[in-house]
C-alpha cells in the first residue's frame, strides 16, 4: 500500500461547505468524509477519505504534506466530525446507581458524564487513557502524568 | 517409568544377569517389565547385549526364571500396545515364539530399547558400520535417564527456600530486623516506668506517709508519653519496611512464576487446570506476603521479647518468675502436638482453592455453553460443592484451632493466678514490695501475650509453607522441549522442511506412526483426513511445540532440535481455527508479532487480509479495543485479523491450521482471498476439513492414523480412488444436500 502523492488529488468545498475530493484520474467525488484511522492514538496523521457509501477513495498519511487551502477544507471537515473531548482536568467523581459520574473540565469546557463500569476506562499504551461514557461518547486523557496532582488522586482512588 | 523396580530387586537381577554373561560380552541396553504373562505384577529384566537377549524373571522362590537368545535367531521384536498394557514379541523365523508384558508406563522405555535391538542387529548385517557398531556407555545410560520428562529438582524446605528467594533484599531484611528489636525495646520502657511511678508517687501518695514532689509526676508523664511516642515512631518504620520486603519477595515470586510458565511447552499447559495455576501465582503468593509482613515478623518480635521479658522478670523476681513460667513447657508441648495436624489441613485448603479457581475458569468463558442448555443450576451446584470443598477444609483446621487458642489463654491464666498467689505470699512476708508486683504483673501480661501469639506463629508458618511448596512447584517444573546449549542462530529461512521418519507419542498413545516428508520451499501442502489422524500434531511438531520421539526433523536442512526456538518462531506464521485476540486495540493485535512495526506496514497488512475495511466501520477504526473484554467481532473478521498478524511478520513458514472451518461460506470466500495473499511465496502448511480451501496446494497429504495413505494433486488422488476420494465425495454430498 502506498499512500499516493499529496498533488495527485485535490479537495475544496461544495456551495454547502460540504468535502469535495477529486480524486487522481479526475473524477470528482462529492459529500466525502474523511475517517481517521487512528483516531485516539494518532489523531493528526493517516486520515481515510470516503465516499457516501463508505467506499476509501484514499489514504492521507499526513495531514501536513497538504498545502494550505485543502489542509484547512480538510481540518474544517474533520472538525466537523470530531468529538473526542480532551480532559483537562478531573473536578469530582461521585458514585451514582449505576455507576460513576465524572466531573470534569474538557477542552470543550466543563461537563459531567456518567461511566458505567470499569471496562468502560481504557489504557492506551501506557499514559493515554480513554474513558467512554454511558452514551458511547469517548473522553480522551492523553497523558495521565500531566494531568493536576488533584486530578490524578481522584483518577488513582478509582483507576 | 510408572512401576520402578526396587533398586535392590533390579541389582540382584542385573548380577544375576551379568554373571551368565561370557567374556567380552558387553550389556547395551535393558529394560525392565512389570507384568508376567498372565498380567501380574512381576518383576522382569530384559538386556540386550552384543550377542544375546537374555531375560531373567524375579520369583517368589530363589529359583530365577532365564531365558536367552541368540541375536541372530531373532527376526524382530515387536511392540503392541493393548489398551493399559503393551507386549513385546519375540518373533523367529516368522512367527511370535516369547512375548514380555509391561503396563504402558514402560512403553517409552520399550520403544527406545526396541531401537537399541534394531541398531544391533543391523551392527550383526555383514557389512556392519564401524561407528554404529560401538554403541558408548553413554548410550547406554540414555535408556535409564528418560524415566520422567517432568522432574522437578530437589526441594528443600519450602520455607528456608523462601528465605533463600528473598536474598537481593537481605540488607532491608536486616533494617527490619534491627528496627524490630528496637521497636521491641521501646515496648519495655513504658513497664519500667510504671514500676517507679507506683513506688515513688502512687504508694506514697496513698499512704500520705510523705509529700511527693509534684516534679516526680510531671517527669514519669513525660517520660511514659516519649517511651509511647518512640514506640510509635519505631513501629511505623518496622511495618513500612518489612511491608515493603514482603511485596518485593511476593512480587518477584508472581514474576518469576509467570515468567516461567511462559517458557514451558505446551504439554505442560494441556495437562494443567488454568484454575489452578491462577490460584497458585494469584492467592498462594498472597499467603507468603501476609506470612512475610506480619506472621514472620512477629513471630521474631514475639521471640526476643519472650527471652527479654524472661530476663527482666528474671531480675525483678526470680522466685516471681519461676511461677510465670509454669506453663510454658505444657503450650510449647501442645503446639508440637497440633502443629502436624495443621501442616495438611492447609494444603488441603490450597488445593480445595484451587478447585474453586477451576470451576470458575471453566464456567466463565463457558457462560454461553451453560446458558444455550441451561445448566445454570447445575454449575451452581458444582461451585457450591467446589466452595462446600473449601468450607470443610478451612472447617477441620478451624475446629483445632477453636480448640487450641483458648486452652493457650486458660494456661495463661493459671499462670497469672500462680504469679498473684506466690506474689500475695510474697508481699504478706515482706519479701517484696506492692510496686514490684503490679510491675511484675503488668510485664508477665506482655509475657503470656507473646507466648500465645507465638503459639499461633506455627499455623501461619504451616501456611506459608503450604503456599510456597506450591509455588515452587511450578519454578521447578523444566520445561520438557529443551534448549540446545548451542542453539544454532539462524536468519531468514527459505522454508524447506523435511519429516524424516518421524514418530510422535504423547503419553501412551503412538500418534505420528513414522511419516516422511519432503516440502520444497515455497510449497503448500494440504494436509487431509479423518480427525485424530494426526494432522494437527504433525503441525504441533512443524511449530516445534512439542519435540519429535523419533526420527527428525529438518528445517533447511537442519535438525530442528538444534535451532535456537525463538530464531525458528520468528520464521513461522500461525493461524488457528479459532483465532485469539488479546485485550488491546486492534492495531496492537495486529502488530502483536511485530511490536515495533510502523503504521504503514499495519495498514498494509490489514489491507492484505482484507481487514481494513471492517476496521473502518468500527467506532475507533485501528484504536477499537478487542479482546475479552472489548468489542465484540465475529468469527471471519477476528480470523482476519489474526491473518492481517501472521501476514505482518512476514514468515517464511506459515501453518494455516483449520483457518476457516468455522465461518460461513461467504466470509470462508473473504478469508481464502486474505489467504492467498499471505501463501504466496511461502511454504505452506494447511489443515483444511473443506477441501475447496486446498485448491492453492501443491501437493494433498492423506493422513490416516499416523501415517501417510496417500500423497498428490487433487486430480491424481481422486483418480485412485481411495480415501481422498471418499472425502471429496462425502463433501460433495454434504454440500449438494
Amino acid at each position: 500500500m502506498s499512500t499516493p502523492a499529496p498533488t495527485n488529488f485535490a479537495f475544496s468545498s461544495d456551495e454547502q461547505g460540504r468535502l469535495v475530493f477529486i480524486a487522481a484520474d479526475g473524477v470528482r467525488h462529492e459529500k466525502v468524509r474523511p475517517v481517521r484511522l487512528f483516531p485516539l492514538t494518532e489523531p493528526q496523521h493517516w486520515i481515510a477519505i470516503q465516499d457516501e457509501e463508505g467506499r476509501e477513495l484514499a489514504i492521507i498519511e499526513d495531514l501536513h504534506a497538504l498545502d494550505e487551502a485543502q489542509q484547512v477544507a480538510l481540518q474544517k471537515a474533520l472538525a466537523k466530525r470530531d468529538f473526542v473531548p480532551v480532559i483537562h482536568s478531573i473536578d469530582g467523581i461521585t458514585r451514582a446507581a449505576d455507576g460513576h459520574d465524572w466531573h470534569v473540565t474538557t477542552d470543550r469546557g466543563p461537563t459531567v458524564f456518567r461511566v458505567e463500569n470499569d471496562e468502560n476506562i481504557q489504557s492506551l499504551g501506557g499514559t493515554r487513557m480513554v474513558i467512554i461514557d454511558h452514551g458511547n461518547t469517548r473522553y480522551l486523557i492523553p497523558n495521565v502524568t500531566t494531568l493536576d496532582v488533584k486530578s490524578r488522586q481522584r483518577l488513582e482512588r478509582y483507576y | 517409568m510408572a512401576r520402578s523396580l526396587p533398586s535392590e530387586s533390579l541389582e540382584t537381577l542385573l548380577n544375576d544377569v551379568e554373571v551368565r554373561l561370557s567374556t567380552g560380552e558387553r550389556i547395551i541396553a535393558r529394560l525392565q517389565t512389570d507384568l508376567d504373562a498372565s498380567l501380574h505384577f512381576h518383576q522382569g529384566l530384559i538386556v540386550l547385549t552384543d550377542r544375546r537377549l537374555l531375560h531373567v524373571e524375579a520369583a517368589k522362590d530363589d529359583h530365577r526364571r532365564f531365558h536367552e537368545w541368540a541375536l541372530a535367531s531373532i527376526d524382530e521384536l515387536v511392540l503392541e500396545e493393548m489398551g493399559a498394557t503393551i507386549a513385546i514379541h519375540l518373533m523367529q523365523t516368522g512367527v511370535p515364539s516369547y512375548a514380555w508384558r509391561g503396563t504402558s508406563g514402560c512403553t517409552r522405555e520399550a520403544d527406545v530399547f526396541l531401537g537399541r535391538f534394531k541398531e544391533q542387529q543391523r551392527c550383526l548385517l555383514p557389512v556392519p558400520s564401524p561407528d554404529e557398531a560401538k554403541p558408548t556407555a553413554e548410550d547406554e545410560e540414555d535408556v535409564f535417564d528418560q524415566d520422567e520428562p517432568v522432574a522437578t529438582r530437589p526441594t528443600g524446605s519450602p520455607l528456608i527456600r523462601l528465605f533463600q528467594f528473598s536474598r537481593p533484599w537481605y540488607a532491608l531484611m536486616a533494617l527490619g530486623f534491627v528496627l524490630t528489636l528496637a521497636s521491641t525495646g521501646a515496648t519495655m520502657i513504658g513497664p519500667w516506668i510504671t514500676m517507679g511511678l507506683v513506688d515513688d508517687v502512687l504508694i506514697p501518695l496513698q499512704s500520705a506517709t510523705e509529700r511527693v514532689h509534684v516534679k516526680y509526676v510531671y517527669r514519669f508523664a513525660v517520660q511514659l508519653a516519649g517511651a509511647a511516642l518512640l514506640t510509635w515512631a519505631l513501629n511505623w518504620a518496622k511495618t513500612f519496611v518489612i511491608a515493603r520486603v514482603a511485596e518485593r519477595v511476593t512480587s518477584r515470586m508472581r514474576r518469576e512464576t509467570f515468567e516461567h510458565l511462559q517458557r514451558l511447552s505446551l504439554t505442560y499447559f494441556n495437562k494443567k487446570r488454568t484454575g489452578d495455576l491462577i490460584s497458585r501465582i494469584g492467592s498462594d503468593t498472597d499467603h507468603i506476603s501476609l506470612f512475610i509482613s506480619v506472621n514472620f515478623i512477629e513471630f521474631v518480635c514475639d521471640v526476643l521479647q519472650f527471652i527479654f521479658l524472661a530476663c527482666v522478670l528474671y531480675s525483678i523476681n526470680p522466685l516471681l518468675s519461676l511461677a510465670a513460667l509454669g506453663p510454658v513447657p505444657i503450650i510449647g508441648f501442645l503446639v508440637g502436638r497440633v502443629r502436624s495436624h495443621l501442616r495438611g489441613g492447609f494444603a488441603a485448603a490450597s488445593r480445595a482453592w484451587s478447585q474453586m479457581n477451576s470451576v470458575l475458569s471453566d464456567t466463565i468463558p463457558g457462560v454461553r455453553v451453560v446458558k444455550a442448555f441451561a445448566q445454570e443450576d447445575r454449575e451452581v451446584e458444582r461451585f457450591r460443592l467446589a466452595d462446600q470443598h473449601i468450607f470443610d477444609t478451612n472447617n477441620r483446621v478451624n475446629k483445632t484451632w477453636s480448640f487450641f487458642t483458648p486452652l493457650i489463654e486458660l494456661l495463661t491464666e493459671g499462670g497469672l493466678l500462680l504469679v498473684w498467689a506466690v506474689g500475695a505470699w510474697s508481699v504478706a512476708h515482706d519479701r517484696i514490695t506492692v510496686g514490684v508486683l503490679v510491675g511484675f504483673v503488668s510485664f508477665i501480661a506482655r509475657f503470656y501475650g507473646r507466648v500465645e501469639s507465638m503459639s499461633k506463629f506455627f499455623a501461619s508458618a504451616q501456611r506459608a509453607a503450604a503456599s510456597a511448596h506450591r509455588v515452587f512447584e511450578v519454578l521447578d517444573v523444566k520445561t520438557d522441549v529443551p534448549v540446545s546449549v548451542n542453539a544454532q542462530k539462524v536468519g531468514r529461512l527459505r522454508g524447506e522442511i523435511e519429516f524424516r521418519d518421524i514418530k510422535f507419542r504423547y503419553g501412551s498413545r503412538q500418534i505420528i506412526k513414522g511419516i516422511s516428508l519432503k516440502i520444497a520451499p515455497g510449497e503448500m501442502i494440504g494436509l487431509v483426513g479423518p480427525s485424530g489422524a494426526g494432522k494437527t500434531t504433525l503441525v504441533n511438531l512443524a511449530c516445534r511445540f512439542f519435540d519429535v520421539s523419533e526420527g527428525s526433523l529438518l528445517v533447511d536442512g537442519i535438525d530442528l532440535k538444534q535451532i535456537d526456538v525463538v530464531d525458528y518462531r520468528r520464521n513461522l506464521g500461525l493461524v488457528l481455527q479459532e483465532p485469539y485476540l488479546f485485550y488491546g486495540t486492534i492495531m496492537e493485535n495486529i502488530a502483536y508479532g511485530k511490536p515495533h512495526a510502523t503504521r504503514a506496514e499495519i495498514i498494509a497488512a490489514a489491507k492484505a487480509a482484507r481487514a481494513h475495511d471492517f476496521i473502518m466501520r468500527l467506532a475507533d477504526a485501528y484504536d477499537s479495543m478487542v479482546g475479552e473484554r472489548g468489542q465484540q467481532l465475529s468469527g471471519g473478521e477476528r480470523q482476519r485479523i489474526s491473518i492481517a498478524r501472521a501476514l505482518l511478520i512476514d514468515p517464511a513458514i506459515l501453518i494455516l491450521d483449520e483457518a476457516t472451518s468455522s465461518v460461513d461460506t461467504e466470509t470462508e470466500r473473504e478469508i481464502q482471498a486474505a489467504l492467498d495473499h499471505l501463501v504466496k511465496g511461502r511454504t505452506t502448511i494447511a489443515i483444511a476439513h473443506r477441501l475447496g480451501t486446498l485448491r492453492k496446494a501443491n501437493r494433498l497429504v492423506v493422513v490416516e492414523d499416523g501415517q501417510i495413505a496417500e500423497m498428490g494433486s487433487h486430480d491424481e488422488l481422486l483418480k485412485r480412488s481411495g480415501t481422498y476420494a471418499r472425502l471429496h465425495q462425502a463433501m460433495m454430498e454434504v454440500t449438494h444436500a
